[in-house]
């Protein structure tokens, strides 16, 4: 018995949001130094292939049927062709997306978990030292730049300790016969551990921020003074009933965070050169491969707001006065 | 997350000069209310040291500095002067480009604290006028504004910026026009919230009672009691506002001519230099981390001495 | 009924709760304030006894304290708790939590927030059992079953969640979860306070059957005479922390020892069934932060004199089971025919100063 209603809402959010993206996009692209024919047309290209884009953007129209073709050649996921590859826009970041993706899940899973759990344990043990101190170094992981965590990391493990690689997915050469063997070989974890641990010391200063407030707020309610009058444990009390309760706008928190979040990843994937979106963006922004730039930039987007919407699903779920509708 | 003052501000309307007066006694009253609990907190007053301590340094480099910012060092055979160690001459050596570390560090904090201060204001003005307009109409104007709120949630930050920055150009000012349209979100949110449980106060309703403008009454009733929450959301944004330049300059689209500690780091990055040179690397990563620490500190030393305020009254 | 406890050896011979000189503070950035003072009362088996007084007074804290559900800012400076011969202030965490629930149980003020909202109602009884009870999950639940309806409340609603049931339903459902384990004693903190008065009625109907049915003591905490009057055989009226005249109820109702007992009773309606005009009695309790010497209630007592300005007076025996702390009982009779009339009352004066000695001019 979910309540439809409130879902329905969020995910005709989730499709506006994604209109409204496309449609910043198409006219901030416009403006690109050459006009808005600079923005679709490279200028390697040849005359044939000119005409054809001419033809499906509607180039030599008024504007508005050219955002209608625009809008239409999005919804048919043409997404024009790279000046610097020469392949589709849509085959190259749908290969940099799994990669974006298998190191964002990852880093936000275990910053999540961890953060939560702390946060949790932070918020119980108030007032202490320990947690006086812990705090402080939270701070401190929030206030470095994530790049500069990053290149400390890759000096240190990298090239002084020479424990991991300089960077890169997979060592040169290296062949996969799979999409899963690509990513559960060895060679892709070794690869995987430095950027995934720079980036969980970004991500998981907020959830155990959240998670400590919340836990404070839950812990002067009502029912927390139940449990301990019932007689239940100290761990009990703590997961069972506070930080059930403190979690949820943990949850919804989330979209704040992954808005954040992917600003971080296009960072890390700078600097240890893994090959995702963040990363192929910059490179084609760097070389005014304007296709590419905002091919990536709307998925990074279309990323964004699909996450906000599961978070609402999760919220949903979670919340048992939602998910039934209140009295 | 706290934001209403102990004794709320409330006066009846009057005449429009004196409406004025009263909005600028109100702010004092509150400033000034604001300011005695702000220096309870030993964080939030070390916080606002650092700050003030770089805001110094940003006003006085360009006289101090001993090298200037485009200046290059040369050896003794004529040659640039790459990479050099520490050394009496340079006490944090010299950049890739031959270029004085310390100078270069001392010169980019005007840009930053430029754009961590401005960023800041900027986010503190937008984020509260929409979060005071949409809390106190409510209706279908909040439904709207909130609508925008969510659909720009769905526009991740530093790419946006990059967008801006590849169709306008490197420009600071490209940087500051992605703060400004997308850094008061979450600040417009938390006031909206704090504006509809204000908007209820009994003096508000007189206020209404009484014929006082729309105007007057969130300018003149409301606005005062939600400025420490401002304030404390304008704090936690200097650090952000800092870190996204670094980190747009770090990517390469920051504006090469003007020294900062995001170019520092991407030259060093780029020219992989950071793997020999740890003195080109550190102070600049340092620097920033400091003072968003710093402005960090603001925000949540202040914060933690509202909040227990609150719940002794 | 008495139920054993394997980690305890109770005193068959002591009283089911005892309170000696019970003196709790709270320690905050004004210094120790003195919430309960020196209290001592006694509740027995198979009883229903009350403590009432204003908000403040230092009552729902004597709950608290005796469960040790004290805030982390609070305690027991002196004095004793004793269930059943055992010495509560004496035990650790893991000692208590197996009396919590099992032999003592709680119904705290508001259910309303005192049920997790996010998890289903039978959860939580079921939860509360096995906290204590080898037991399975089926027969939790079958238990949960029949706790249900001892309370009148339909099992099949069982796994609803708190928010889909009303405010009475919830206050029913928390009283099914305090028998679950038939304590021997329940203390009621406010337990019928934000329901309307058809709900409470019932409720404290319900309460009064099962005493009789299952032999439980009820310690009933309220600000509201009527809720006490209706269901308790002994009282204690508390006031500013200390212990204002204690014993049977129906005694004290009749003849009333203690000036704030007199002025409390103008003050609620269904007492004086004749009488249209209630008389408050004017001012505030004191400043916990700062108490007055000698009786508490002096400022506000139309019968005070200078004796009461040394030290507030002690309990004293007037009649078979049967305490005020008073140093005027001697004049009681007057002290009860003025208390009825309004110009008594009016006597103190708005600053809080008594005017003193009553005399013959009325």
């Amino acid at each position: 018995m979910v309540n439809k209603r409130y879902l329905a809402r969020r995910f005709l959010l989730m499709v506006v949001s994604l209109f409204t993206v496309a449609t910043i996009l198409f006219f901030l692209f416009r403006m690109v130094p050459g006009g808005p024919m600079s923005a679709i047309m490279s200028p390697r290209m040849t005359e044939a292939a000119r005409q054809r884009v001419i033809e499906n953007f509607g180039l030599n129209e008024p504007l508005w049927r050219q955002y209608l073709l625009y809008m239409w050649q999005l919804l048919h996921l043409n997404l024009g062709e790279s000046f610097y590859y020469g392949q589709t826009v849509k085959g190259l970041i749908v290969d940099r997306f799994y990669n974006t993706m298998v190191l964002m899940l990852t880093a936000f899973l275990i910053s999540y978990t961890i953060g939560i759990y702390l946060g949790a344990q932070l918020g119980w043990i108030r007032g202490t030292p320990k947690e006086r101190a812990a705090m402080i170094v939270v701070l401190l992981m929030r206030s470095t730049p994530v790049f500069w965590t990053g290149m400390i990391v890759l000096y240190l493990f990298a090239f002084e300790l020479n424990m991991f690689p300089l960077g890169g997915m997979r060592g040169v050469g290296a062949e996969y016969s799979s999409v899963s063997g690509k990513f559960l070989s060895v060679d892709f974890l070794y690869h995987l551990v430095l950027p995934v641990f720079t980036l969980t010391t970004f991500y998981t200063g907020l959830p155990l921020l959240l998670m400590r407030n919340n836990l404070l707020e839950v812990l002067s309610e009502d029912y927390i003074d139940t449990a301990r009058a019932k007689g239940l444990t100290n761990r009990r009390i703590l997961f069972r009933h506070a930080a059930r309760n403190a979690v949820l706008p943990v949850v919804t928190a989330f979209a704040i965070a992954i808005g954040f979040a992917v600003g971080g990843q296009v960072l890390i994937e700078t600097v240890f050169s893994w090959p995702g979106l963040g990363r192929e963006m910059v490179k084609a922004s760097l070389r005014s491969d304007y296709p590419v730039a905002q091919g990536a930039f709307l998925l990074l987007s279309t990323i964004v707001i699909s996450m906000n919407f599961l978070a609402d699903l999760a919220y949903t779920y979670l919340d048992p006065r939602v998910r039934l509708g209140g009295t | 997350m706290s934001g209403e003052t102990s004794s709320p501000v409330q006066r009846g309307e009057g005449q429009p000069s004196q409406g004025w007066r009263r909005f600028v006694e109100n702010l004092r009253n509150s400033v000034q209310e604001q300011a005695k609990i702000f220096v309870q907190s030993r964080m939030a007053v070390a916080g606002l040291a650092i700050i003030v301590f770089y805001v110094i340094v940003a006003l006085v480099s360009p006289y101090i500095v001993p090298y200037g910012p485009e200046e290059r060092i040369y050896t003794a055979a004529g040659e640039w002067a790459k990479l050099q160690p520490p050394s009496l001459a340079h006490p944090l050596g010299t950049t890739e480009s031959a270029y004085d570390v310390l100078s270069q560090l001392l010169l980019g904090a005007r840009i930053a604290m430029f754009v961590g201060l401005l960023g800041a204001f900027m986010v503190a003005i937008i984020g509260t006028t929409v979060g005071l307009v949409a809390g106190y109409y409510g209706g279908w104007i909040d439904e709207i504004v909130m609508r925008v709120v969510d659909i720009l949630y769905g526009l991740p930050f530093i790419p946006f910026v990059i967008v801006l920055v590849t169709v306008l150009g490197a420009s600071v000012w490209n940087i500051i026009l992605g703060i400004a349209l997308l850094y008061w979100l979450s600040t417009a949110r938390v006031i909206r919230s704090e504006v509809l449980s204000l908007r209820e106060r009994p003096y508000v309703e007189a206020a209404e009672a009484a014929g006082a403008s729309d105007f007057r009454i969130m300018g003149v009733q409301i606005l005062p009691n939600v400025i420490p929450l401002a304030a404390l959301y304008a704090a936690i944004a200097v650090g952000y506002s800092i870190v996204a330049q670094a980190s747009i300059a770090f990517l390469g689209f920051g504006d090469p001519t003007v020294p900062s500690w995001g170019v520092m780091l991407q030259r060093a990055f780029v020219t992989q230099s950071f793997g020999t040179a740890w003195w080109s690397v550190f102070p600049p990563g340092l620097s920033i981390t400091l003072v968003v620490t710093g402005a960090y500190l603001v925000g949540r030393g202040y914060e933690e001495v509202v909040n227990p305020q609150l719940q002794e009254k | 009924m008495k139920q054993a406890n394997a980690n305890f050896d109770f005193d068959d011979d002591a009283p089911l709760l005892e309170a000696e000189d019970l003196t709790v503070s709270y320690s905050t950035s004004q210094g120790d304030l003195i919430a309960v003072d020196d209290v001592s009362f006694t509740v027995k088996e198979d009883e229903i006894f009350g403590l009432v007084g204003e908000s403040g007074c230092g009552k729902s804290t004597v709950a608290q304290a005796i469960l040790s559900l004290l805030p982390s800012n609070g305690m027991i400076p002196s004095g004793s708790i004793r269930f059943r011969g055992i010495e509560l202030t004496e035990l650790e965490k893991r000692e208590l939590d197996s009396l919590r629930w099992e032999n003592l149980a709680l119904i705290s003020q508001g259910a309303m927030n005192a049920l997790n909202p996010v998890q289903r109602i039978s959860t939580q009884i079921v939860e509360a059992i096995q906290a204590h009870r080898e037991i399975s999950k089926q027969d939790a639940r079958e238990r949960t079953r029949e706790l249900f309806e001892t309370v009148g409340l339909d099992p099949e609603r069982m796994d609803d969640y708190p928010h889909q049931f009303s405010g009475g339903m919830k206050q029913r459902a928390y009283i099914a979860m305090s028998l679950a384990l038939d304590p021997d004693l329940i203390i009621a903190d406010e337990p019928t306070t934000a329901l309307d008065v058809i709900v409470q009625d019932q409720i404290l109907k319900r309460l009064k059957e099962l005493r009789d049915e299952l032999n439980i003591s009820v310690v009933i905490i309220s600000h509201d005479i009527s809720v006490i009057a209706e269901t308790c055989r002994r009282l204690g009226v508390m006031y500013s922390g200390k212990l204002m005249e204690y014993g049977d109820l129906r005694d004290i109702f009749a003849n009333p020892y203690n000036p704030y007992t007199l002025g409390m009773q103008n003050a609620f309606p269904t007492l004086r069934g004749d009488q249209s005009d209630l008389i408050s009695i004017p001012g505030s309790p004191p400043d916990i932060a700062d108490l007055p010497d000698g009786c508490r209630f002096l400022a506000r007592c139309p019968f005070a004199t200078e004796e009461c300005g040394q030290e507030h007076p002690p309990l004293q025996e007037v009649a078979e089971d049967h305490y005020s702390a008073c140093y005027h009982h001697d004049r009681i009779d007057t002290m009860r025919t003025e208390a009825e009339r309004r110009s008594t009352w009016n006597r103190v004066q708005d600053d809080g100063t008594a005017v003193g000695v009553e005399g013959a001019d009325d």
